[in-house]
């Protein structure tokens, strides 16, 4: 049996104290951070709070940060999660208040379903048949993995756009959005588009950073369906302005926030200008177009600087630096991101 | 104090279900509470289906679901109710298909079908293997677009019944810790099933039988409880869920010698035997030696004779599951698996209109205003043991019923209300657990009542063992007397809730045990090593089990009939169950 250091990030609504502790814990194999979570708390604390139901990845509770990145805790592995025996660290998911240690107010994520309206909206005019709709498997099959999403929150809590407005629909709800447009049973195919064409926070506001498809522990793919929803508006039509305006504005927070988990959008940005032009050859174009990015944060790479380092105001100034060489490749198709990479690691501390 | 027309308690299937009917009539006041959000709850963990006989892939009627189902409860089920599950079954699975769930399509793009143990057609309608998640998450959205008011997080902590007439709840604010009464009119339980006390189980953490508990403490008796499923596959260790489906999609189950042991157990139906049968097999092979791994106490399942692009197509979730909890690719290697304490049989009993009925008195009077349906009921549409599929399809129908019950009778009930005194039993264990200084631990009881119920009151019985279990729950209840806990905040205080579960889990474990001890025969899911024939002239028969008054050393034993009396064909008489 080995033993294991995990490093909580913890909040005490009581005395309004956030502290990091550590534990260390004995490891099976096969044991999950979870499993490791539930041994400290009936071990050694008590007082540690964190949601979980299931244990076996689908009831969505137990979702947090570990290591930096939001994944089911449940899911995962201690010996997957534990690089060359450094401490693991587990915190509170991201982009939400935290009320107690690892317990976040799920209301803001969970409130834009309803905003988006992702239930299924039934033909007014016309009786549902005596028996079932019928329903071609291809179409089924078509957006049946976007229905697979247990609500967990691991996609909001990576999003780089839920990070700075407050407004996005983010990933979760706009892949069930997407779940709705795409079934024939529902009613309200056409509404649905211009709402998320046009509403504060809709699909033109994602950045194509990734990070949900990367998070999400089910087949969501939500930004796939938020980019399959962008050629569905077009095509109905619904190009607008706001998108670019409010595109334009997120940029600058970004860049004065400078925070790490951020940083991937400038990468990701180099098309969206064009994109959002409205041009719908760029648009096509920027969906084969898969930055070197993305395999670095495959890789981890990036996630692992961040989380090690953090932003500091020194951080910014190269960060700004960052922003403007991007945008003078901002025409170009090939930016290497893995140089970019190397550039962003030595702005954050040089390691 | 708060106040509705209807709370209905616990978010799975039956409490939303059950919301949704309510919620049709527009001039009354409904709210559900549940200690997890919604989309949270434990029907989202079933897999494999939901059985309703659509005759989409072959023909098939509601008659031969009943008998299914009679027969694959040991004939303990009641028949008014199998009659009343499997008739209104396919409109259900209509009506949810219309709601937008999203079921597998067949080649024709109807809802495609497959084959369960104990069930002669393919019947269980399914979407891949999340059947359970695609329904809760439709219901869930149906009752966003009606806009039903939901206590999310809140703990129900004690039921309010005077006189036999329901009065509401008390119930506990996880997030701020404050303990508020709700009076409604009619309260609905769907709490969901008891399998924690177990150490292996497929349940979830929240699967604790609170909601039992409530109404044994309210004095409601509660049936059949010593009827617990042991489910065949589950993942060695955990007990995490492999589902049924993977059997249905044509899985072997073979012991050390590699020989698919079932050719000795049911060659009728080999792996798709009722779940009971096939669990008590494996039982045997791995007493027998004949277990796998090191530990030898399991046996292999092999999903290869299904081919990769079925697996992947339509098993994605035991796919999965196996990679990623027991570190196995299906693909490549037979996983091993082992019996798991899945369902509650038993629980609150009600009538077809999940109207709660102390069914042992004479004329069955009723408790006004009380409802129940889903795994914490016990209607008993499952019998001795429970057909895979038919859990979430009871849910479902049962839930409808139990709203549709309520709308029958809500408008006529009296307001309600609770005062302090009614309160007190709440209060007072909330600050008994919060200030208690004793030197035992909840985790360290609750993980030997665990190995204890898995050991002496499993997939095989007897008396002896029974009895030394029972008299290890009661040590446990005494050592509970004396606990502490760390936690004594208000916000998200989950220790709290651990201790107030374990305290229901003490309580239920003896009930189970008490009604096992004294079945003296084997049916269904009970099964007695030194009684191993089922024994219709004296034990068919419903168990009710009363909580201990004063000056009773344990629960008191009523029994009442089972009912043979369904309304639109002869009931199935009773016969040897073998397949
Ligand atoms: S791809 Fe879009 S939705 Fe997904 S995390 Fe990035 S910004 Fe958010
Ligand atoms: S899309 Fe994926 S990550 Fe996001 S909430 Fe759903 S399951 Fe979780
Ligand atoms: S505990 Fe349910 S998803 Fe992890």
């Amino acid at each position: 049996m080995a033993q294991q250091e995990f490093i909580i990030e913890r909040y005490n609504p009581d005395t309004d104290e956030s502290y990091e502790e550590s534990f260390n814990v004995d490891v099976q194999p096969g044991q999950t951070v979870l499993d490791s979570l539930n041994a400290i708390k009936w071990d050694q604390d008590g007082t540690l709070s964190f949601r979980m139901s299931c244990r076996h990845a689908i009831c969505g509770s137990c979702a947090m940060k570990v290591n930096g990145q939001s994944m089911l805790s449940c899911q995962t592995q201690v010996d997957a999660a534990a690089e060359r025996g450094d401490p693991i660290r587990v915190g509170p998911q991201g982009n939400q208040n935290v009320i107690k240690d690892l317990v976040v107010d799920v209301n803001k994520f969970l409130n834009q379903f309803e905003r988006a309206e992702t239930w299924l909206e039934p033909y007014e005019d016309q009786e549902p048949p005596e028996r079932e709709y019928r329903q071609k498997v291809e179409e089924f099959d078509h957006w049946s993995h976007a229905s697979t999403c247990i609500h967990c929150g691991a996609c909001y809590s990576d999003c780089t756009v839920a990070a700075v407005d407050e407004n996005f629909l983010g990933p979760a709800a706009l892949a069930k959005a997407y779940r709705f447009v795409m079934d024939s049973r529902d009613s309200k195919r056409e509404e649905r588009l211009q709402f998320l064409s046009e509403e504060q926070g809709g699909i033109w506001d994602c950045t194509r950073c990734y990070m949900c498809v990367q998070a999400c522990p089910k087949d969501v793919l939500p930004m796939d369906a938020i980019m399959e929803l962008r050629t569905l508006a077009i095509e109905a039509g619904h190009v607008n302005n706001h998108g670019v305006r409010h595109h334009k504005g997120f940029m600058s927070g970004v860049r004065k926030r400078g925070r790490l988990d951020e940083m991937m959008l400038p990468v990701q940005s180099v098309g969206i200008g064009r994109l959002l032009t409205g041009n719908l050859a760029a648009h096509k174009e920027m969906m084969d177009y898969t930055p070197g990015a993305i395999r670095l944060l495959k890789s981890r790479k990036l996630l692992t600087i961040a989380q090690r380092h953090g932003a500091n105001a020194d951080g910014r100034e190269q960060i700004e630096r960052i922003f403007e060489e991007v945008e003078a490749e901002k025409h170009h198709h090939d930016v290497d991101a893995e140089a970019f990479g190397a550039e962003f690691e030595t702005a954050i501390g040089g390691h | 104090m708060l106040q509705h027309d209807v709370l209905i308690v616990g978010s799975g299937l039956a409490g939303m279900r059950a919301a949704l009917e309510v919620s049709s009539d527009p001039t009354l006041d409904v709210a559900i509470l549940s200690k997890v959000h919604p989309l949270r709850s434990h029907s989202g963990a079933a897999q494999g289906g939901i059985a309703a006989s659509l005759g989409n892939s072959a023909e098939d009627s509601w008659d031969l679901h009943m008998f299914d189902t009679v027969k694959g409860g040991d004939y303990l089920v009641d028949q008014d109710a199998a009659e009343v599950l499997t008739r209104e079954g396919p409109e259900n699975i209509f009506e949810l298909e219309h709601m937008g769930c999203a079921f597998s399509r067949d080649d024709e793009g109807r809802v495609a079908q497959r084959r369960f143990g104990g069930h002669t057609a393919p019947r269980a309608c399914y979407a891949a293997d999340r059947t359970g998640h695609a329904v809760l998450t439709v219901l869930f959205e149906q009752l966003l677009r009606r806009g039903v008011k939901v206590y999310s997080e809140w703990y129900a902590l004690d039921l309010v019944v005077k006189d036999n007439v329901c009065q509401g709840l008390v119930a506990y604010d996880i997030l701020s810790g404050q303990i508020e009464a709700i009076s409604a009119k009619a309260v609905m339980f769907g709490t969901g099933g008891y399998g924690r006390a177990f150490r292996v189980t497929t349940n979830a953490f929240a699967s604790t039988g609170d909601g039992v508990v409530m109404a044994y403490r309210a004095g409601i008796p509660l049936e059949d409880m010593e009827f617990v499923q042991f489910h065949p596959t589950g993942l060695q260790g955990s007990g995490i869920l492999l589902s049924e489906a993977a059997r249905g999609e044509g899985a072997h189950i073979v012991n050390s010698d590699g020989f698919r042991f079932m050719e000795d157990y049911a060659p009728g139906r080999m792996e798709l035997a009722p779940r009971d049968i096939v669990a008590r097999a494996e039982q045997s092979e791995i007493e027998a030696g004949r277990g796998v791994t090191a530990l030898r106490d399991s046996v292999f399942m092999d999903l290869r004779p299904i081919g990769e692009e079925r697996i992947r197509y339509a098993l994605p979730s035991v796919l999965h599951l196996a990679r990623d909890f027991a570190g196995i690719d299906p693909l490549d290697a037979p996983v091993p698996i082992q019996p798991t304490a899945h369902y509650s049989m038993g629980g609150i009993p009600c009538d077809i209109n999940g109207q709660v009925r102390i069914k042992d008195l004479d004329g069955a009077p009723e408790i006004t205003g009380f409802f129940a349906a889903g795994e914490a009921s016990c209607v008993s549409v499952h019998g001795a043991n429970r057909l895979g599929t038919n859990s979430l399809l009871e849910a479902v129908v049962m839930g409808r019923r139990a709203g549709r019950g309520i709308l029958d009778v809500v408008h006529d009930l009296e307001p309600t209300s609770i005062d302090e005194g009614d309160m007190a039993n709440a209060v007072g264990e909330v600050d008994h657990f919060l200030t208690a200084d004793g030197s035992q631990k909840v985790g360290e009881i609750r993980a030997e009542l665990r190995d204890t119920m898995m050991d002496k009151c499993g997939v095989f019985r007897d008396d002896a063992e029974l009895k030394e279990c029972l008299s290890e729950v009661k040590d446990y209840q005494e050592r509970f007397k004396h606990i502490s806990i760390d936690d004594h905040g208000s916000t998200f205080n989950t220790d709290l809730l651990d201790a107030i579960e374990l305290g229901h889990m003490l309580e239920y474990s003896e009930v189970i045990t008490t009604g096992a001890i004294a079945r003296q025969e084997s049916r269904g899911g009970h099964a007695r090593r030194d009684f191993p024939d089922r024994d219709d002239e004296n034990w068919h028969r419903h168990t009710l089990a009363y909580r201990p008054q004063e000056g009773e050393d344990g629960p008191r034993l009523e029994y009442c009939a089972v009912n043979m009396e369904p309304r639109f064909r002869e009931p199935f008489p009773l016969q040897e169950r073998t397949y």
